[in-house]
């Protein structure tokens, strides 16, 4: 870890969550970098390395993924399953975060492969202790897998 | 005489009688000729050797025809008699020496045996030969060819003359003795035979050969079997004729007429009238009778009373022709009770109907009618065959109301037949079906519900009865129920399917509020902790940032929760429709949007006509307002931001075609479907709730109108809905 930059994606649909996310990151000094994407369809056109993320350099392999499930476009779930589907992108750990509690929804996460299912807790000090434990969790104490380029 | 020679019985009177005058005669002639001999022998003595060569000839053969008698060969017996006869007779008169001889006479007796013996040629032939032979002899007298005559004394003259006179009684006491016999003969069977046909159980006639003559002989059966007396039939050629049933007299004479023509035998079953008015069905059966020279003679004839056999063949075909009727409507009924429980879509259950029933009752033509909506109209809904098809398409219906069978039906709640329609004013002229001559109206009536009428038509003129009427009520209630059932079957599929859809919707709009109540919170409770970090760190840039990033949170709940009720409001709380011209509404939609209009410079473009429509005004002020709202809102970087709002025509039920159209970003095709949808939001970036869309497609649904978009990504968008008309 040490000397290489972590790099965690978020897609988030709300610009709110989405700065309350990067705050936290940033204040406990989680990840050197987050990406954020508003919806699914740009979040794909990253990993896929299409459009404007054709080149290799200015897109490279996430170490984990922090996804919400109700996106625009192309929807959290088929994000996830285009992620699983795919032999270059499948190692990654996707952790779902979303404010949904549905039964429905935390099965079909984990059906299509996802690694981590978390509730957006209501409340700033569980907002701040559940980002901390994600980061301590799965960039420092999980070990990632060699993702190549 | 009788006892002593008792003669084979031959089985034919004549034979009997011809055998009874050979044996009669040549008994007594042999006897007389014994006496003769020996009268002879006394009297003149010279004479005794001619007259016992005669006689000796005779007697001998008079044995030989009693023998050939006995051996059956009558005609032979009589053949040697007679010729023995006549050889004797000729032999004594020329030893005689000629006419004068008393013996002469004999040849009578050979020609009045001969006659009583045979007939025709052969007695003719005798007569002639003997008449030849004496002619002869006389002939030969006269020249002298025979012994001189000889000299007879008066009293033997006289003896030849008895013996002659004696065969000549014996000969006519046997003939009318024979004739008698045969005289008593025939009474006896004559009787028999009248009797015989005066008591067989039929009634013999005979009739001439010509047909305009009356009846020469008619048995007395006939006054049993007609009350008529017999002497009508015999005296008055006519009276057979009046009296032939009306329906049968042309062809019954039609026929004899025929039979007279080819003289073939006359058979027939026709009906005559009797005398007490019954109808009595008579079995006629006549052969020519032909004379000995096959001459036509006379028609021989048999009346046989078959009434009752003829009742039976009737009870019998009409039991039978019953039987397959019922046998027929059991079988429509189980078809029609499979298809009625089995079919639940009432289009294919009523077609089905109409055609077992067509089919099972060889009938032309089967319709059936629902009443409409309106209750005024029973409208066409299956009907058989290609005129059916054809009725079907121009959505054939009759008014409810005395003009029509069915329309009188449904009105009386009442099946109604009418046989031969064509001379029943009640009927509706239909030039579809312009061979019907008899139908039946049947109401369908389901739990007292009066739904339909089915009609039934024939080609036949009296097609139906009053038993198929029980039976197609019958199978018409069973339709009837079947519709009904069918009809709540459909309702409860639309039911449950529309309860399975409220529930999933149910279950999305609970996920997406719990998801989209719980989104601000997040927000609003996350900032809160950070103002706090700002006011210690006295960073009022990021304070008045986060503030806002609150207040927008609270104001994303407000709207959310506003337009949730919104939602939840339409059908609740309806205001009722009213007539509201579209531009008043369109300009009420435009004054709650100035302000954001005005501020993104988007001009609004609206028709100059619009037609009137009946809604309720509030909730189609609300659509346009989320419509154009829409429209502005997704403007993307258009320069010259235009909406337009116009009229383009009328859709199939005649509902004017409204449009909102603008010239922003577009919205791809396989999104078409899914803006309309709760929550359904495509851009992350621009502010809603996903809500707005849903709304107005159910204001729009629940005035009975349909929604719909036409765009591409980048090409603006048009937005079409239709309302009622006022």
């Amino acid at each position: 870890m040490i000397g290489e930059p972590i790099l965690v994606m978020l897609v988030e649909d709300n610009v709110d969550h989405a700065e309350l996310v990067i705050r936290t990151m940033e204040e406990h000094r989680i990840a050197n970098r987050v990406r954020h994407f508003l919806d699914g369809q740009s979040a794909l056109d990253y990993l896929f390395r299409r459009g404007e993320y054709a080149e290799q350099e200015k897109s490279p392999r996430p170490h984990v993924i922090l996804l919400d499930l109700r996106l625009p476009r192309v929807d959290g779930i088929d994000v996830l399953k285009a992620i699983k589907e795919s032999d270059e992108l499948k190692s990654i750990p996707v952790v779902v975060l979303t404010t949904s509690e549905a039964e429905k929804d935390v099965a079909r996460a984990y059906y299509n492969h996802a690694n981590s299912y978390l509730v957006k807790p209501v409340g700033f000090e569980e907002f701040k202790k559940m980002m901390d434990d994600l980061g301590f969790y799965w960039l420092g104490w999980n070990t990632n897998p060699h993702i190549p380029d | 005489m009788d006892r002593l020679f008792k003669l084979p019985d031959f089985g034919n009177d004549e034979l009997d009688a011809a055998a009874r005058l050979i044996c009669s005669l040549a008994v007594s002639m042999a006897m007389m000729s014994v006496l003769f001999v020996a009268a002879v022998g006394v009297a003149v003595p010279e004479m005794l050797p001619r007259a016992l060569g005669i006689t000796g000839t005779v007697t001998f053969a008079c044995a030989g025809s009693v023998a050939l008698v006995r051996r059956g060969r009558i005609h032979a017996a009589g053949n040697l008699l007679v010729f023995v006869l006549w050889a004797a007779i000729t032999a004594g008169v020329v030893t005689a020496g000629g006419v004068g001889a008393p013996i002469f006479i004999g040849y009578i007796i050979v020609i009045m045996v001969s006659g009583l013996l045979w007939q025709g040629t052969m007695r003719l032939i005798v007569t002639v030969f003997c008449v030849l032979t004496a002619a002869l002899i006389a002939f030969a007298q006269q020249n002298a060819l025979l012994p001189p005559p000889m000299d007879y004394s008066p009293a033997a003259r006289f003896g030849v003359y008895l013996f002659f006179f004696i065969i000549a009684a014996i000969l006519q006491r046997v003939s009318a003795y024979n004739t008698r016999e045969l005289l008593k003969k025939a009474q006896s069977s004559e009787a028999r035979y009248r009797s015989l046909l005066e008591n067989i159980p039929a009634t013999t006639y005979i009739n001439g050969l010509d047909l305009q003559s009356s009846f020469e002989y008619v048995s007395p059966q006939i006054e049993k079997l007609l009350g008529y007396p017999r002497i009508n039939f015999t005296l008055d050629p006519l009276f057979w004729t009046t009296i032939l049933h009306p329906e049968d007299a042309e062809r019954v004479l039609e026929a004899s007429r025929q039979s007279a023509r080819t003289l073939e035998p006359f058979a027939m079953e026709y009906r005559v009238i009797a005398g007490d008015g019954r109808v009595v069905w008579l079995k006629d059966e006549s052969v020519l009778v032909r004379d000995e020279n096959g001459a036509p003679s006379y028609w021989l004839g048999v009346w046989t009373d078959i009434t009752n056999l003829k009742k039976a063949e009737e009870e019998q075909a009409e039991l039978i022709h019953r039987m397959t009727r019922r046998t027929v409507q059991l079988q429509t009924a189980a078809d029609v009770a499979r298809a009625a429980t089995s079919i639940l879509d009432i289009e294919e259950l009523l077609a089905q109907a109409a055609d077992l029933i067509q089919k099972h009752f060889e009938c032309y033509y089967v319709g059936v009618f629902l009443m409409d909506e309106s209750g005024e109209w029973a409208v066409l809904r299956a009907a058989t065959g290609e005129i059916g098809r054809q009725m079907l398409e121009t959505g054939h219906r009759l008014k409810v109301e005395d003009s029509s069978m069915i329309g009188w039906c449904i009105k009386h709640r009442q099946a109604r037949i009418a046989l031969d329609v064509g001379a029943d004013a009640v009927r509706f002229a239909n030039p579809f079906l312009p061979l019907t001559r008899s139908e039946i109206a049947l109401p369908l009536i389901a739990h007292g519900n009066l739904i339909g009428a089915m009609t039934i038509q024939s080609e036949k003129p009296s097609a139906f009865s009053r038993v198929d009427v029980t039976a197609l009520q019958a199978m018409a209630d069973l339709v009837a129920n079947a519709i009904e059932n069918a009809r709540l079957f459909t309702e409860r599929v639309l039911l449950t399917q529309e309860l399975e859809l409220q529930n999933e919707e149910l279950e999305r709009f609970t996920y997406t509020v719990s998801h989209d109540l719980r989104s601000p919170l997040v927000t609003i409770r996350g900032f809160l902790g950070y103002l706090r970090q700002d006011v210690i760190a006295g960073n009022m840039k990021r304070f008045n940032e986060d503030m806002a990033r609150i207040a927008n949170a609270v104001d994303k709940m407000q709207t959310l929760l506003n337009e949730l009720l919104a939602l939840s409001r339409i059908g609740r709380i309806a205001n009722p429709p009213e007539d509201v011209p579209f531009d008043a509404i369109v300009w009420e939609a435009l004054n709650l949007l100035s302000g954001p209009l005005d501020a993104a410079k988007t001009r609004v473009k609206v028709a100059a006509e619009f037609p009137t429509v009946r809604v309720d005004r509030l909730r189609i002020v609300e659509v346009v307002q989320n419509l154009v709202s829409n429209a502005a809102k997704f403007m993307g970087n258009q320069a010259e931001p235009l909406i337009e709002i116009g009229v383009q025509g009328t859709d199939t039920d005649g509902k004017p075609i409204f449009y909102v159209r603008d010239n922003g970003i577009g919205i791809e095709p396989q999104y078409h479907e899914r803006i309309f949808g709760l929550f359904n939001r495509l851009d992350p970036s621009i502010e809603g709730t996903g809500i707005g869309l849903t709304l107005v497609k159910r204001i729009i649904e629940t005035h009975g109108g349909r929604i719909w978009v036409e765009s591409e990504r980048g090409k603006g968008a048009a937005f079409f809905f239709t309302l009622p008309a006022a």
